[in-house]
């Protein structure tokens, strides 16, 4: 009889460090798991705590996961402190993920903000992996600092590919810092994109995700063609525990990828 | 088909005592507490040979602990044992229809949505209702409020309603029927004119009930979504939440608030999960890493209570979390009565055009 609270094993196969409080885990599962990109897991310590994630690895890679994971409370610290080939506890997939069928033919503006990137390239991953699918793929990432910046090895790597384009900006610079310093609402003008042909996914801290939307509803897109990935507390990521409650929504199940026409009505979603 | 029988009460007692050998039979039992108004009845496990009572309304427990816990592991992992167990069969006697609709809720949460708890659902299939009909009410129910009525219609196995010197029973489901049909002996079936007693015992209960209620004027349920959401700014929620502990007594007590946390737990060769009632008027309900908290003040808090009750569950599932059974009145030591702040709502809601 199924469990539906009971995880799978996984034993980390790699920990990489991203950030000086940033690390990325390479999860292999015992058991076959399977995602959709924009989906989340809730990832166990064994007897210590789990947490909700979202992958940050290519959703066609079957036989590991990636998630990436910054150290912000109890769960999270000592998560950053284990060693490889240690035994975690996964369960999931949950939620609805990334609407990609939807975005066949169009240009796609991907705004990150922080560990906001983690779930972002798993999207694009898939999109990449796919990518005469798609006519663009715009990335801007705004960091706090350049040591805050994720995945520094790849992000060059991206803006080389066909049809990519990418831009990158942190709050602060720094003397070796050669490009844009401002917040990433800064780096949203004179966007390569036509906005008749084109969707936008957000996802960063609530704060960075209320203003990227403004401005991006200031740019002319409509509230149908924004998505965002809604953060809230999360306790048993299947639409019972009641914690994530969002208006009429649960963020677990319904989410936690909103497009902002679902969400327009719902008062303080920003909080 | 004629799906009532009658039963005098010691042939009920008897009854329920032969189903004590197969099941863990619960029934009420009274407590008088010194210089209260009305007795409070707690359920208790039939012991052999014991005296039936007939709590003439709602248990002080929700019925939602007989099937979830204030804490209780859900699962063990990395370990070949599951705990996962078939549960005892059980039967709850003296159930009220506040109950079997509160239930509801309950239902929809863990047996509906993206997937079925396993736990829970083996409680449900392994547990009888046996109802009953309210012949009185305490101060503080409000079921008719809601289009609740006193005495239940749907979602028991059995229900009885008390009658001269015995009990008239309804039979609601197959297990109930199957119930009867294995102690045939102790059920006569029942005539034209005891239903139409029946009747008229529970028009003259609702009659009671409706006088009780009027002079409250109470919020209906047509018009409570919208009163809830228009009082979205209101002061009310200020107002109210002055007096709240946060205990989360309320939530505990509720039979249709269902929120949970799950922990983690080492034990001696496993690891378990833990399932915890949680209360979202706990100050760390809705806190997220590093200490944003989207409901931060107590005031968020108790309207977030109140939005959940009566937007989300009645968008969700077309009805409001809220049986009227009171019980969250009676705990609270603040004094916080839902019936007045749905009043205060409707009152500045009413004022505000
Ligand atoms: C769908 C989803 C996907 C996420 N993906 C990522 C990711 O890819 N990378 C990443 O670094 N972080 C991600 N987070 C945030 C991450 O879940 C939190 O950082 C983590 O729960 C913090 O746990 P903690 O015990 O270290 O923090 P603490 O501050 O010590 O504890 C936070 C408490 O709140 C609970 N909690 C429940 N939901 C949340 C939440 N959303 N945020 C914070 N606390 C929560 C925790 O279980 C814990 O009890 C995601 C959150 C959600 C909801
Ligand atoms: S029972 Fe009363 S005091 Fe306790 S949390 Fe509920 S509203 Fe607050
Ligand atoms: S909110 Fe109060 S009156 Fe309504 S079901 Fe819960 S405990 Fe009963
Ligand atoms: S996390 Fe439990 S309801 Fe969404």
């Amino acid at each position: 009889m199924k469990n539906i609270y009971k995880p799978i094993e996984a034993t980390i196969e790699d920990i990489i460090d991203e950030t000086p409080n940033i690390k990325t885990f390479v999860l292999k599962p015992r058991e076959p798991f399977e995602f959709k990109t924009g989906q989340f897991i809730e990832l166990t310590l064994p007897g210590i705590g789990e947490a909700p994630f979202t992958p940050s690895s290519d959703p066609n890679v079957k036989e590991k996961i990636d998630v990436t994971i910054m150290n912000v409370g109890r769960v999270t610290s000592l998560l950053h402190n284990v060693s490889k080939n240690t035994l975690v506890g996964i369960r999931g997939p949950y939620g609805k993920g990334y609407p990609t069928d939807e975005f066949a033919g169009k240009e796609i503006l991907i705004v990150g903000g922080g560990v906001g990137l983690a779930p972002l390239r798993s999207l694009l991953l898939s999109l990449f992996a796919q990518i005469d699918q798609y006519k663009k793929v715009v990335l801007r990432y705004g960091a706090r600092t350049p040591s805050d910046i994720l995945y520094k090895e790849l992000i060059p790597q991206w803006s080389k590919k066909k049809k990519v384009n990418v831009v990158t900006t942190v709050d602060v610079g720094e003397k070796s810092w050669k490009g844009h310093v401002g917040l990433v609402t800064t780096i949203l003008e004179d966007l390569p994109i036509k906005l008749n042909n084109a969707v936008s996914i957000v996802c960063g801290p609530p704060i960075m995700m209320k203003f990227v939307t403004l401005k991006l509803l200031d740019l002319g897109f409509k509230p149908e063609n924004i998505y965002l990935s809604m953060e809230k507390n999360m306790s048993c990521g299947l639409g019972k525990c009641g914690h994530c409650r969002l208006g009429k929504f649960y963020v677990c199940k319904d989410g936690p990828v909103f497009s902002y026409e679902q969400l327009q009505d719902v008062r303080d979603i920003w909080d | 088909m004629n799906n009532n029988y009658y039963i005098d009460s010691k042939q009920l007692g008897i009854f329920l005592n032969r189903l004590n050998d197969n099941f863990r039979v619960f029934v009420p039992a009274v407590k008088e507490e010194e210089g209260s108004k009305e007795p409070d009845y707690f359920y208790k496990n039939l012991s052999d040979n014991q005296d039936l009572v007939f709590n003439p309304y709602r248990s002080v427990e929700p019925l939602k602990s007989f099937f979830t816990s204030p804490q209780e592991r859900i699962s063990t992992y990395f370990t070949a044992k599951s705990i996962i167990e078939t549960p005892a069969k059980t039967v709850i006697f003296g159930l009220k229809n506040c109950d079997l609709v509160g239930h509801k809720i309950q239902d929809f949460v863990f047996l509906e949505g993206v997937e079925k708890d396993t736990l829970y659902r083996l409680k449900r299939e392994n547990t009888i209702f046996i109802s009953g009909d309210c012949t009185d009410f305490k101060e503080v129910c409000h079921c008719l409020a809601w289009n609740i009525m006193p005495y239940p219609k749907e979602g028991f196995d059995i229900n009885i309603s008390p009658l001269n010197d015995g009990f008239l029973l309804e039979v609601g489901s197959e297990k109930g029927w199957q119930l009867i049909q294995q102690f045939k002996e102790y059920f006569i079936l029942a005539k034209e004119a005891q239903i139409a007693t029946r009747r008229l015992k529970r028009e003259s209960l609702v009659e009671r009930l409706k006088n009780h209620l009027d002079p409250q004027n109470l919020v209906p349920k047509d018009k409570v979504q919208e009163i809830v959401k228009s009082g979205y700014d209101a002061d009310t929620w200020q107002q109210f939440m002055l007096t709240c502990v946060e205990c989360g007594g309320c939530n505990l007590i509720c039979d249709t608030c269902h929120c949970f946390l799950i922990d983690d737990v080492k034990e001696k060769n496993q690891n378990a999960k833990v399932r915890v009632w949680d209360s979202c008027l706990y100050a760390n309900y809705a806190r997220v890493a590093g200490g944003a908290n989207p409901l931060k003040l107590r005031k968020q808090r108790l309207r977030n209570r109140f939005m959940k009750k009566f937007d989300f569950f009645v968008e969700n599932l077309g009805m409001p979390a809220c049986c009227g059974c009171g019980r969250c009145i009676e705990v609270c030591p603040g004094k916080i009565d839902i019936r007045e702040v749905l009043k205060d709502l409707a009152k500045k809601a009413g004022s505000k055009q």
